[in-house]
């Protein structure tokens, strides 16, 4: 007897329209200009975040699934999908000044940057391990693209390195999700969750193993060390926009499977936590360790989201309620100032290599608001109120910290004095007097990189004094406790 | 009202890049006066009642504040010598718009600290005040200021995460409902825990205080800032941790501040007379000033880690007028440097050209090494005659310092303001202007206090019984 699917359009909605955006770009390079592409993307987008907010389900309601629960629109995924929206935005944005510049302003940019785009929202709509897999290739290999697109030895270095790691973090990826499925019998998120409860002695160890290699592969995608180490290549290699969205939408999602999967599905599953915890500790050490010895400001920020991705995976250690109510925020936050930080970079930069520490000195008499921005950006970074920067690591501590990990608490309180060291002299340096020729691109002030800027720059603020038009949204009790689906 | 107190001056610090260059002196002017004014309006008022509305509703976190007692004294002083540092910064510093826009910034962020009543708007506070003093730092500093800018910073910062995490342990710990303080302190934490989490604010308190060993960014901070004095005045009032572990350290952890008395009145101690003994070597005025602000803070801490009633009282006293009279000392050095373009405490001769500046900056010494009449010998004496009851040895070692010092301000003042004039040196002008005003009012401000210690103490005394009830007082 066949069976007909369970297809349901309304669910998938989001994903659909963002991908409408892929094809036509795909389709429509023929005959209209970039630029025409990437404003048809940008309304794409926004018609995107339009139909996830008429989704969001209120007390009481289900939320909406397809295909027997393999893809689910619940309101943890219109919370991480709309942070991807408002990061592939902002990279829009900042596109729309820098690809010429940065001889990636071909049709193909936009349509990989929406298919990546797509892939990263059925991450974080997937109910199962299978569509997370399909999201996150779909997503990766469009990366991949994106990193290689601009014709430069270092863009190809930076894409070929980006490739290699990241399909070897695919294979153990897919390991991972064997094994899983051969412990617990099932690749549906909540299938799993319940399984875990009631396994004998000998699945137990399939599913540990099987965890443990999730980790791995999700590591390489979030950049945990000691999975790390093609982050600051390929950051720096690649275009800055193409930076700017690898840092933040590419690791929102990795981050939203990552919760999906471990505070989800295998929230009540063994041994994972206790790795987590010891990668999360090397990955708080060697991320700010090493940003503080670097002398290029792009490749120190690339350093910086290393490190971010620390603090950001202490939300996993908490319980799913507590931890992902903080991640839903952090990764908001996060977004914004790393975006912001990077349009900077990518506007006011001689070439794509970024600029160093000291072409920094003096900024704020030569660009004040672009350096005023920017300093709001490092201070929020650093994790310095009234900024929103500040809240975020509050609830990623407050997190890790009732689950009982206060070693590791410490250890990240610790690590943020070596962060500041950092930000700070950027910062610092960027109020000093300077009397010699200014060192950046003259013309890079340009309207949509600027008000990508002020975007950052208003969110942090704002959601820093009044965390709660945000929080209170990720905190509605039940978001994060039903991540695995019912 | 109180609202009003803690975000004019932020208004006025955002205002003043709105409003054309010319009047920038007379606006900044303008709402520190009108911040001082209304600070004096809540002290006739009897001071202000606690005002506290959900700020984070899901963390539990509120914004509550109140002035009353201690922490509308401090607040008082606050406003009083961030007008006095507007005024002195208007004629001083050339184009001093940003500049008063962050002594204004700042002040918003000491005012706050003083007003919290919930801790993590305390942080919030804590850290908003180190904004504007790092940029401070960052725009008007000397040649070495990125040095001291991340020791300062990184001190600071290493201080406040924990105490942060701290923090986040009082509430989780103790089961509290919200971060008020009014909260915390019905859901008490115990045992081991305690002593702990007292550990780690104690972290953030002793790099502000500072005690001993966490000091090491303060003479470089000072040294290291603007020649006028006017950061450093700023600098001045950010030494809240006093105030911080009184207000939250004591009500907080009462055990295991008892517990811990005996070590943290020896570092204390300690730290007054360490500090004192290297000022008598400092052979430049900030480096000997930021030394001695050093040493006077060790006496703070040991009033307040003694928990005795005298003695506390002493260390607010005391924590309240170190301000007035040591911001003062940094100005009146800032004009010496204008005179005579140096820092030195080797130039001799100072006074027979520029009397009343001699005059006035000796009074304030006078002041600062605890000379009766003067509001710094009420504080001291205060925090010895209680401590002494406590800890009589370690006591008297930090007596000590008192006499140590006498002997490192009148070397210094001697060797730069009598002795001989060098042969063909610069013709110094005397106080003049405005400088009467900035120099002047400081040093009534301690005359005042220090014969007629009353309004203070009616606020100050009720504020440490209050507090010190919670542990069963001595």
């Amino acid at each position: 007897m066949l069976q007909v699917p369970d297809v349901a359009l309304a669910p998938m909605l989001p994903i659909l329209i963002v991908l409408a955006g892929a094809i036509a770009s795909t389709v429509l390079g023929f005959n209209l200009p970039r630029r025409a592409l990437t404003i048809i993307n940008l309304v794409m987008l926004m018609l995107s975040g339009v139909s996830m907010v008429t989704l969001w389900s209120g007390p009481g309601e289900v939320p909406l699934t397809a295909f027997g629960g393999s893809l689910q629109a619940d309101n943890a995924a219109l919370l991480l999908g709309l942070t991807i929206l408002v990061g592939s935005v902002m990279t829009l944005l900042v596109s729309l000044d820098t690809a010429y510049r940065a001889r990636v302003s071909f049709p193909e940019f936009d349509a990989m940057l929406m298919y990546a785009v797509t892939g990263t929202l059925i991450i974080a709509f997937s109910g199962d391990l299978i569509t997370m897999l399909i999201g996150l290739e779909i997503m990766s290999l469009a990366s991949y693209v994106l990193a290689t697109l601009q014709d430069s030895r270092r863009a190809e270095e930076s894409g070929l390195k980006y490739f290699l790691l990241g399909t070897v973090g695919s294979a153990i990826l897919i390991y991972g999700i064997a094994l899983v499925y051969g412990g617990a019998g099932s690749l549906n998120y909540a299938a799993i969750a319940a399984q875990t409860a009631t396994l004998t002695p000998g699945n137990v160890g399939i599913l540990i193993g099987g965890a443990v290699l999730l980790l791995a592969g999700f590591g390489f995608k979030v950049a945990l060390a000691p999975f790390h180490q093609w982050t600051p290549d390929v950051y720096t290699g690649a275009p800055t926009s193409v930076s700017l969205f690898l840092s933040t939408v590419v690791k929102v999602a990795a981050f939203a499977g990552m919760l999906r999967v471990f505070s989800g599905a295998l929230a009540a599953a063994p041994g994972w936590a206790s790795t987590l915890q010891i990668l999360i500790a090397a990955t708080l050490i060697i991320g700010n360790a090493a940003a503080l010895f670097q002398p290029n400001f792009k490749r120190m920020l690339a350093y910086s989201a290393v490190a971010h991705t620390g603090f950001l995976a202490m939300a996993l250690l908490g319980t799913a309620e507590v931890g992902g109510a903080a991640l839903g925020y952090y990764l908001l936050i996060y977004t914004l100032m790393t975006a912001a930080a990077l349009a900077v970079v990518a506007a006011l930069q001689r070439t794509e290599e970024g600029m160093t520490i000291n072409d920094l000195r003096g900024l704020y008499y030569r660009h004040p608001a672009y350096a005023a921005a920017l300093a709001v950006c490092l201070a929020s970074l650093a994790g310095l109120p009234p900024f929103a920067g500040f809240f975020g690591k509050y609830l990623v501590f407050q997190a890790a910290f009732q689950n009982g990990y206060v070693w590791l608490s410490v250890l990240a309180a610790l690590a943020s004095v070596a962060a500041l060291v950092y930000y700070l002299r950027p910062a610092m340096l960027m109020f000093m007097p300077d009397r010699t020729p200014a060192r950046e691109y003259p013309h890079g002030e340009r309207t949509p990189t600027t008000l990508t800027v002020a975007l950052g720059v208003v969110g942090v603020t704002v959601l820093g004094i009044l965390p709660n038009l945000w929080y209170g949204w990720v905190a509605v009790p039940g978001v994060w406790g039903a991540l695995a689906g019912r | 009202m109180i609202h009003l107190m803690i975000f004019l001056p932020l208004l006025g610090s955002l205002l003043l890049f709105a409003v054309p260059p010319r009047w920038r002196e007379e606006v900044a002017g303008f709402f520190a006066a009108l911040t001082l004014g209304i600070g004096l309006l809540i002290w006739r008022g009897g001071g202000s009642e606690l005002f506290s509305v959900p700020w984070v509703p899901a963390l539990g976190i509120t914004y509550s504040v109140a002035l009353d007692g201690v922490s509308l004294t401090l607040a008082l002083v606050t406003a009083f010598m961030s007008f006095v540092a507007v005024l002195y910064a208007a004629r001083r510093v050339s184009n001093p718009g940003t500049m008063l826009s962050l002594v204004l910034a700042m002040e918003t962020g000491l005012i706050g600290i003083f007003a919290a009543r919930d801790l993590v708007l305390f942080y919030v506070f804590f850290e908003d005040a180190l904004l504007p003093a790092l940029l401070m730092l960052a725009i008007y500093g000397k040649p070495g200021r990125m040095r001291a800018l991340v020791k300062f910073a990184a001190y600071t910062l290493f201080g406040s995460l924990l105490m942060l995490l701290s923090i986040i342990g009082v509430k989780y710990y103790g089961g509290s409902p919200t971060f008020a303080l009014a909260d915390l302190v019905q859901n008490p934490v115990t045992g081991t825990a305690q002593t702990w989490l007292y550990l780690g604010f104690l972290a953030a308190m002793a790099v502000k205080l500072p005690l001993w060993p966490m000091h090491a960014w303060l003479p470089d901070f000072h040294e290291q800032n603007h020649d006028s004095g006017v950061p450093d005045v700023m600098g001045t009032l950010y030494k809240v941790g006093g105030y911080g572990i009184f207000r939250f350290g004591l009500t907080l952890f009462p055990d295991a501040s008892e517990a811990l008395r005996p070590i943290l009145m020896g570092l204390a101690a300690f730290t007054a007379l360490y500090a004192a003994w290297i000022a008598f070597r400092q052979t430049d005025w900030k480096r000997l000033l930021a030394y001695a602000g050093l040493s006077h803070m060790g006496f703070v801490g040991l009033g307040v880690f003694s928990l005795n009633e005298t003695a506390t009282i002493g260390a607010m006293y005391l924590l309240a007028f170190q301000n007035v009279y040591t911001g003062a000392l940094f100005l009146s050095v800032g004009m010496l440097q204008e005179r005579i373009g140096s820092l030195s405490t080797r130039v001799g001769g100072v006074m027979t050209q520029a009397g009343a500046l001699g005059g006035m900056t000796m009074a304030l010494w006078f002041a600062s090494i605890a000379v009766p009449g003067l509001a710094g010998f009420i504080g001291e004496f205060s925090v010895l005659l209680g401590a002494f009851q406590v800890q009589p040895w370690i006591t008297a070692v930090a007596t000590l310092s008192a006499i140590a010092a006498a002997a490192y301000a009148l070397t210094a003042f001697q060797t730069t303001f009598w002795q001989g004039r060098p042969l063909g040196s610069v013709r110094v002008w005397d106080v003049r202007g405005t400088e009467w005003l900035v120099l002047g009012l400081p040093l009534a401000v301690a005359v005042f206090f220090g014969v007629y210690s009353a309004p203070a103490l009616n606020l100050i005394q009720p504020a440490v019984r209050g507090v010190l009830a919670t542990l069963g007082g001595q």
